[in-house]
């Protein structure tokens, strides 16, 4: 047990969430990525992760998405094959942005628990200050 | 402290940390006990310096466009902070624990 066990828990959280946050800006930027149907569609990607047996969490590695995607058909799309489908990314911009609010407060959440153990560090070194 | 009812999830309570009754009792004479205290200044002084050496060279990686993870920086800045403030908290309490002693009326 580590006097500042608190940041470091807190600090792998900010890791965790960083890490999702990238990711969901990759997924978000290439979200109109179409490609030819003869292609493998853009995978989505989602990070895997684990609790630290010591307290923490941690990205083992990343989740990629359906390569066959979403076939749209989009005829005026010089990509488009024969019947004029391209193909799309599996996952549609609403659940990117619902993940993203997720990762974004659950990153606002650890940034509030280092300001409270940063609170909690003081009050221990008021005790019996005159 | 025993927490029975999260203990069963895998929690462990906090176990504060004990000093070994030799440093206290053991002590031969004046000079044993100083330089047990003297040992657990030092020892706070090199955490101090290893802490702010992090923190400093995540400073500059940020300066220089290195730093992957912001946090990483902050939350280094914030223990280089939190030690020093502490260090500087054990010395002030030394001080007037000597300061008290001082005053003592002799005679």
């Amino acid at each position: 047990m580590d006097a500042f066990d608190t940041l470091r828990i807190a600090s792998s959280s900010l890791g965790m969430h960083q890490t999702w946050l990238d990711s969901l800006a990759n997924n978000i930027a290439n979200v109109n990525t179409v490609v030819p149907t003869s292609e493998t569609a853009f995978q989505t990607q989602l990070p895997i992760v684990r609790a630290v047996p010591g307290g923490g969490v941690e990205v083992t590695g990343l989740a990629l998405g359906d390569p066959e995607g979403r076939l749209v058909s989009d005829p005026s799309n010089p990509m488009a094959d024969a019947d004029g489908y391209v193909r799309a990314p599996e996952d549609d911009l609403g659940t990117q942005m619902t993940q993203l609010i997720m990762a974004q407060r659950g990153f606002q959440a650890s940034v509030q628990v280092t300001k409270d153990a940063q609170e909690n560090y003081r009050s221990a070194l008021e005790i019996g200050r005159r | 402290m025993s927490v029975s009812g999260i203990e069963a999830v895998g929690f462990q309570p906090y176990v504060a940390p004990q000093l070994s009754t030799d440093a206290v009792t053991g002590t031969t004479g004046a000079s044993g006990a100083s330089s047990a205290f003297g040992d657990l200044l030092v020892d706070g002084l090199d955490r101090l310096e290893a802490v702010q050496d992090k923190s400093d060279k995540l400073a500059v990686q940020a300066a220089t466009g290195d730093l992957n993870d912001m946090h990483d920086y902050t939350v280094a800045a914030t223990e280089a902070s939190v030690t020093a403030q502490l260090t500087v908290a054990v010395r002030n309490r030394a001080l007037e624990a000597f300061n008290e002693i001082m005053r003592m009326p002799i005679g």
